[in-house]
């Protein structure tokens, strides 16, 4: 499978290390009056869907940047590739 | 007390092999300093390093050769590495001298094995380990990248028409080059 990296260009997924969805990013405030129940959701609920899917991958053998691959779990498809960083100041998280 | 002295050693003791015109080698001078841009800081770097080594810090996967054949290549986003012919264990105090405190710098030298592989069959010899396109069209004169060779992570970098520098951990050189001396044994049957 070929990830094209935003910044590097096709790379053999073999150089990629695979977190899972996407919405990892989101962490809860841990500060939040449903922070117990939000914290559940964040980390053991997940939509799980056939077809296009957002995933955390780490270029761990590359430029050690995470990011956003929007995948289709039937065919592999890769439609978008973003940096995780720029997601995360996109939704607010980051500077 | 023992009376005996250390002396230095290349990593791979100076490896040299031949396969038909397809030469593998340990380059063993070669000082590595890592650099770190620093928040805001790109200005100020890209000004010392042009005038110490002629051009702006390389986007990343590029490099180039700059003054006193030192090669600057870069991997990632505000970072890039920057390799000379220097036989001491460190690098930094001449990175210093010509970039001053305009950059991160993390010494590279002794972490890393330095290998030259040079001829017709390099190409083939990537192929079956090594997962980076390295068509001549798409791999080009200068291009860098952070990949892997089997298990172990890998810097490769085109630095002639068939001629790339290959880097991975001292620490697994053996291993490294024993992937190598295989994948040439093949290509060259």
């Amino acid at each position: 499978m070929i990830i094209n990296h935003p910044l590097l260009g096709p790379r053999d997924s073999s150089e990629f290390y695979h977190l899972g969805d996407a919405t990892l990013i989101d962490r809860p405030n841990r500060e939040d009056v449903n922070a117990a129940e939000a914290f559940y959701e964040y980390l053991y609920v997940r939509d799980n869907p056939a077809g296009k899917y957002c995933e955390l991958w780490y270029h761990e053998q590359g430029d050690r940047s995470w990011l956003v691959v929007t995948r289709d779990t039937t065919t592999h498809e890769i439609s978008e590739v973003k940096l995780a960083s720029d997601e995360a100041r996109a939704r607010g998280r980051s500077v | 007390m023992v009376d005996f002295t250390l002396e230095p050693k290349a990593v791979l003791d100076g490896f040299d092999k031949i396969w038909n015109s397809t030469r593998l080698r340990e380059l063993t001078e070669l000082a590595a300093v890592a650099v770190s841009v620093p928040k805001d800081g790109a200005v100020a770097l890209n000004q010392k390093l042009k005038a110490a080594y002629g051009r702006n810090v390389p986007a990343a996967g590029e490099s180039f050769i700059g003054k006193g054949n030192t090669r600057v290549m870069s991997f990632a986003k505000d970072q890039f590495m920057i390799l000379f012919d220097h036989a001491a264990h460190s690098g930094i105090p001449i990175v210093e001298k010509k970039l001053g405190n305009t950059g991160y710098y993390v010494e590279q030298t002794n972490n890393w094995v330095f290998l030259e592989l040079s001829g017709p069959q390099a190409r083939a010899a990537l192929e079956r380990v090594c997962p980076v396109n390295t068509h001549v069209d798409k791999f080009t004169v200068n291009r860098a990248e952070r990949t892997n060779i089997e298990h172990m992570g890998t810097v490769l970098c085109r630095t002639g028409d068939d001629t790339f520098l290959i880097m991975s951990a001292s620490s697994t050189a053996g291993s490294f080059l024993h992937a190598l001396e295989t994948s040439m044994d093949y290509v060259s049957q």
